[in-house]
C-alpha cells in the first residue's frame, strides 16, 4: 500500500507542504479563498527547524499501535481499516489533550475546523488526505513537494531506491554521485558554520 | 554555556539590553529570525523565481522535480536573474540617495534652499573642473548650479559614460571596455538590468552577471560617488575628529534625540537645531541639562565623520537603543530602518518620526522634510522632543561610552600622510604594512552581532594589514576600541610603527556605506601612483556580516574594480554551481578579481592575508607563506 514517505535530507524548509495541507483541509480548497475562511484552516503537518536551521517536515506516522489512539478516553481516535490511517472523530473528541501527551512526535493540534461542530475545539491531525485519495489524487503535501522530501509510494520501493542511491554514492572508479548535490552541501555547510560560531 | 544574549552579540551593551528587552517582553530582530526558521531553501539557493505570472517557479536542486521554470529558464538563468535584481536594487538605493543630494545642490544654487550652503568651496571647484565646468572667476553658486546639472546628466543615457569612472586607473578602464562593462549611466544600468531580467530577454547567465558588474559600477563610480562628493561639498569634507560610541552615549540627564538612516540632508538640519541656543535654553527649562544628539547607522556615520557626533550603535542596535527608555525622539530618513521600530517605540516613550517622501513606516509620525522647510521643521521636531522629556519613565543605560576617532576621508588620509600617498606606498613596499583591507557592510542576525567585523579586523591589524572601514562595520570596530591612537597596541609591529609615527589608529573610519567609494578613490590613487591596476595591489575587501541588497552592489563594484572580496553570509547563488564558480574563480580571468564566501572571520582573515601576500609576490615585494 502506498504511504507518505519522509526523506528529511531533501527538505529545503520551504513550507509549501504546510500551505498545501491547510488548503486541502479548507472548505473552499483554494489557497486564495481559504485564507478568508472562518475558522481559518490550519496545516496538519509542520515544518520544524533543526539545530542548523535545516527544515524537517514533521508529520503523523500513523503508528501501529498508536499511542494517541490508546490514550484517547472518549474513543474519538480510531484507525481506518482500509488504509491504516489514524483518524479523529470531531463529534466524540473532548479536547482533553491526552493524545498530545501520548504522541512522541508532537503532531497533534487543537483548533476549530469547518468539518467539526461549530465553535468546538477538537484534536486535529494528518488524515493522509483520504478525501483526496478517494478522488484519485495523492496527498496534498506530496503533490507540492518538488524535491522529493515527501513521496507517496510503497515503503519497500522507497527503501530500495535509497539503497541504490547510497550504493552509487560509494561506488569506486565511477564519477561520484554525491547523495546531496554540491550547491545544497555548500549552503548547509555555511548554515552549520553560522550556528557553530554563536557558541564562541 | 553561553546565554542567549551572548550567542546573539559580542557587545556588552547589546547583551545587557537584550536581557532587558526580554524582561520587557519586547520582540527583537533575533526573535523574528528564529520565528522564520527554517528559511526557504529554494530562496536561499536563488532557485525560486517570481518574476512573471506564468510562475512562480522553483527548481529542484536534487534533480528529481522540475529543472526549468514555466518559461524554460534553468537554474543558472534563474540564479543569475535573481542576483542581477539584487544588484539593481542596491545600486538604485545608493544612486537615488545620490540624486537627492544633487537636487539639494541644485536648489542651493537656485537660491531655493536658504538654510543649506556650500561648505567646501575648494572641493566644489575641484569636482566642477573634473566635470569640465569652468570655474575661473565665477561665482560659487553659478558653479554649483552647473555642476548639479552635469551630475544630473550622469543619471540618464545622453552621455554614455560616467565622469568619475575616469578616476579609475587606465588599465582598469581598458578591462571594462574590453569586457564591455564600462558603466554608461547611473539609472541606465539599473533600468537595463530590470529589462534584461524580464522574461524572454537576457537568458545568458554569464551576460546577466557581467551586466550585474556594470550595474554595480554605475553605483560605485556613479551614484554613490556622487552622493559622497556632493555631501562633502554641502556639509564639509571630513577630517579626523574624536567621538564617543556605543549605547553609553545616551545621557540620563539630557534630552536624547537619535537620527537613523542614511541621508545627511535631514540629520544635518536636526544637528543645527539641537545646537541652537534657543533649543538648549528650552531643554534647560524642561529640567534637562541639554540636548544630546546621537546617531545610528549611516546617517549617524555622516554626522560622526564631519562633526564628531556620538554614535549609539549599528544596525542590530537600532531596536535596542529604544529599549533604554532614554530616547525622546528618533528621526529616520531611509534605508535599513526596520519597520518593527514604529511598533516597538510605544512600549517606551520614544516618539518616532519619518521624514522622507519615499519612506513610510507603520507607527511613525510622518513629517516630511524638503530643502525649503528643513530648518524650520527640524526646529519644530527638536522642540517636540524636548517637550517629550518629562514623559520619560525608567531608563537603562548600562555601559560607559568608548572613545574613537572618525573622519578619515581620502583627503584627510592623504593629508595625514603629508600630502601624498607615497609614505603609505613606501610602508607597503618595505613590508611594514602588508596591505590594506576594506572591512565594510552591515550587521546580520545570522552572524553573531559584531563578531565577524571585530574578529576579522583584529586578525588583520595584528598581522600588519591596515584596515579601512565604513558603515556598520566601522561602528563595530569603533565600539571594539580599534579607533584611537592607542589601539596600535593591537597592531603588528610594522603597522604599529607606521601608525604610531603618523599618530593615527590602525583602523581608519572612512564613513557611511555610500562612502565605500572613498575606498575606491584611495585604491585608484595608490594604483595611479604606481602606474598599475587596482587588481595588482595588495588590497582586499570584506563584508563579514552583510545583509542588504546595497551590500551586493558594493561587493560587486569592489570586485569589478579589481578588489578581491570575501563575503560572510552566503548569497543566494548556490542553486547554480556555474554561477558560484564564475563569481568565486572564473571572474579572475575576466576582470582580475573574484569573490570568496567565508562566514568564519578567522578563516576569512587567512584567505585575505594569503591573497595579499600573493599580490605582494607578483609585484616583486617580500612575501610570506600563510
Amino acid at each position: 500500500m502506498k504511504q507518505v514517505q519522509v526523506h528529511p535530507e531533501r527538505c529545503l524548509g520551504c513550507m509549501q507542504c504546510m500551505l498545501a495541507c491547510a488548503t486541502a483541509h479548507s472548505r473552499t480548497k483554494s489557497l486564495f479563498t481559504a485564507v478568508g475562511e472562518s475558522p481559518l484552516p490550519k496545516p496538519r503537518l509542520h515544518v520544524g527547524a533543526g539545530s542548523h536551521d535545516e527544515g524537517f517536515p514533521n508529520r503523523c506516522r500513523h503508528c501501529d499501535p498508536a499511542p494517541c489512539l490508546l490514550a484517547c478516553l472518549p474513543g474519538a481516535i480510531f484507525r481506518d481499516p482500509d488504509t491504516g490511517t489514524v483518524l479523529v472523530d470531531p463529534d466524540l473528541c473532548i479536547n482533553c489533550a491526552s493524545c498530545a501527551m501520548a504522541c512522541p512526535f508532537g503532531v497533534l493540534r487543537y483548533h476549530q475546523d469547518w468539518v467539526a461542530p461549530a465553535a468546538k475545539i477538537v484534536a486535529q491531525k494528518c488524515d493522509n488526505c483520504l478525501e483526496r485519495q478517494h478522488e484519485g489524487l495523492i496527498p496534498a503535501c506530496v503533490e507540492v513537494c518538488k524535491t522529493g522530501a515527501l513521496t507517496f509510494e510503497e515503503s519497500d520501493e522507497a527503501l530500495r531506491r535509497k539503497t541504490r542511491e547510497v550504493a552509487r554514492s560509494v561506488s569506486m572508479g565511477m564519477e561520484e554521485q554525491p547523495l546531496i548535490p554540491t550547491g545544497v552541501q555548500l549552503l548547509r555547510q555555511a548554515k552549520k558554520q553560522r550556528f557553530e560560531m554563536r557558541c564562541r | 554555556m553561553k546565554t542567549k544574549a551572548e550567542e546573539r552579540t559580542i557587545t556588552k551593551d547589546g547583551q545587557l539590553l537584550l536581557k532587558k528587552m526580554e524582561q520587557d517582553q519586547v520582540e527583537t530582530v533575533w526573535d523574528r529570525l528564529e520565528a522564520q526558521s527554517p528559511q526557504c531553501g529554494y530562496c536561499e539557493m536563488g532557485l525560486s523565481c517570481r518574476v512573471c505570472a506564468m510562475g512562480p517557479c522553483r527548481i529542484d536542486p536534487f534533480g528529481e522535480g522540475p529543472q526549468r521554470g514555466v518559461c524554460g529558464a534553468d537554474a543558472d538563468i534563474i540564479v543569475a536573474r535573481n542576483l542581477g535584481r539584487m544588484i539593481a536594487a542596491g545600486a538604485a538605493a545608493h544612486s537615488d540617495h545620490g540624486r537627492d543630494l544633487v537636487e539639494v545642490l541644485a536648489e542651493v544654487a537656485a537660491g531655493k534652499a536658504p538654510e543649506y550652503s556650500i561648505t567646501d568651496e575648494e572641493k566644489l571647484r575641484r569636482i566642477a573642473r573634473e566635470y569640465g565646468v569652468e570655474t575661473e572667476g565665477r561665482e560659487v553658486l553659478e558653479i554649483a548650479g552647473e555642476l548639479a546639472a552635469a551630475m544630473q546628466e550622469e543619471f540618464g543615457t545622453r552621455k554614455g559614460f560616467l565622469t568619475m569612472a575616469n578616476r579609475a586607473p587606465a588599465k582598469r578602464r581598458e578591462i571594462w571596455q574590453k569586457v564591455g562593462i564600462a558603466p554608461r549611466g547611473v539609472d541606465r544600468e539599473t533600468s537595463e538590468m530590470m529589462h534584461r531580467t524580464h522574461m524572454g530577454v537576457d537568458n545568458g547567465w554569464q551576460s546577466l552577471l557581467l551586466h550585474g558588474l556594470r550595474n554595480a559600477l554605475s553605483d560605485g563610480w556613479g551614484g554613490s560617488m556622487i552622493a559622497t562628493e556632493v555631501s562633502d561639498i554641502l556639509f564639509g569634507t571630513p577630517a579626523p575628529t574624536p567621538n564617543m560610541v556605543n549605547i553609553g552615549v545616551l545621557k540620563e540627564d539630557e534630552v536624547n534625540i537619535v537620527v537613523h538612516g542614511h541621508n545627511p540632508v535631514v540629520s544635518e538640519m536636526i544637528m543645527r537645531a539641537c545646537e541652537s541656543a534657543e533649543m538648549v535654553e528650552l531643554a534647560r527649562k524642561k529640567g534637562a541639562k541639554g540636548i544630546n544628539l546621537t546617531g545610528l547607522c549611516c546617517t549617524g556615520n555622516e554626522l560622526l565623520m564631519r562633526h564628531g557626533i556620538p554614535m549609539a550603535g549599528n544596525h542590530l542596535m537600532t531596536e535596542l537603543v529604544i529599549g533604554t527608555g532614554a530616547v525622546e525622539m528618533m528621526i529616520v530618513d531611509y534605508q535599513c530602518i526596520m519597520p518593527s521600530l514604529g511598533a516597538l517605540a510605544p512600549c517606551y516613550h520614544t516618539r518616532m518620526i519619518s521624514t522622507s517622501d519615499k519612506a513610510r513606516f507603520p507607527g511613525m509620525e510622518h513629517r516630511e522634510f524638503h530643502p525649503d522647510n528643513a530648518a524650520e521643521l527640524a526646529r519644530t521636531l527638536v522642540r517636540e522632543a524636548i517637550e517629550n522629556f518629562d514623559q520619560r519613565g525608567e531608563t537603562y543605560i548600562p555601559v560607559e561610552a568608548v572613545p574613537s576617532v572618525g573622519g578619515f576621508s581620502v583627503e584627510a588620509i592623504i593629508g595625514a600622510l603629508g600630502g601624498t600617498p607615497q609614505p603609505l606606498i613606501d610602508a607597503i613596499t618595505a613590508g611594514k604594512i602588508r596591505g590594506a583591507v576594506g572591512v565594510v557592510g552591515c550587521n546580520n542576525p545570522k552572524i553573531k552581532h559584531d563578531y565577524g567585523h571585530v574578529t576579522l579586523t583584529k586578525r588583520l591589524i595584528e598581522n600588519d594589514c591596515l584596515v579601512v572601514d565604513t558603515g556598520c562595520a566601522a561602528i563595530a570596530n569603533a565600539k571594539a576600541g580599534f579607533k584611537v591612537a592607542e589601539a596600535i597596541k593591537y597592531a603588528g609591529p610594522g603597522l604599529q610603527e607606521v601608525c604610531g609615527a603618523l599618530g593615527i589608529p590602525p583602523v581608519l573610519h572612512m564613513g557611511s556605506c555610500v562612502d565605500n567609494v572613498r575606498i575606491l578613490v584611495l585604491a585608484a590613487a595608490l594604483a595611479n601612483a604606481l602606474q598599475v591596476d587596482i587588481s595588482d595591489l595588495p588590497l582586499a575587501g570584506a563584508a563579514p556580516e552583510w545583509y542588504s541588497e546595497k551590500a551586493v552592489s558594493i561587493g560587486s563594484y569592489f570586485v569589478a574594480s579589481g578588489v578581491y572580496t570575501v563575503l560572510g553570509p552566503m548569497p543566494p547563488i548556490t542553486g547554480s554551481m556555474n554561477v558560484v564558480n564564475l563569481l568565486t574563480s572564473g571572474l579572475n580571468d575576466v576582470i582580475g578579481a573574484s569573490f570568496a564566501v567565508e562566514a568564519d572571520p578567522e578563516k576569512a582573515a587567512v584567505l585575505i592575508r594569503r591573497h595579499i601576500e600573493a599580490k605582494r609576490k607578483a609585484l616583486g615585494l617580500s612575501a610570506l607563506d600563510i
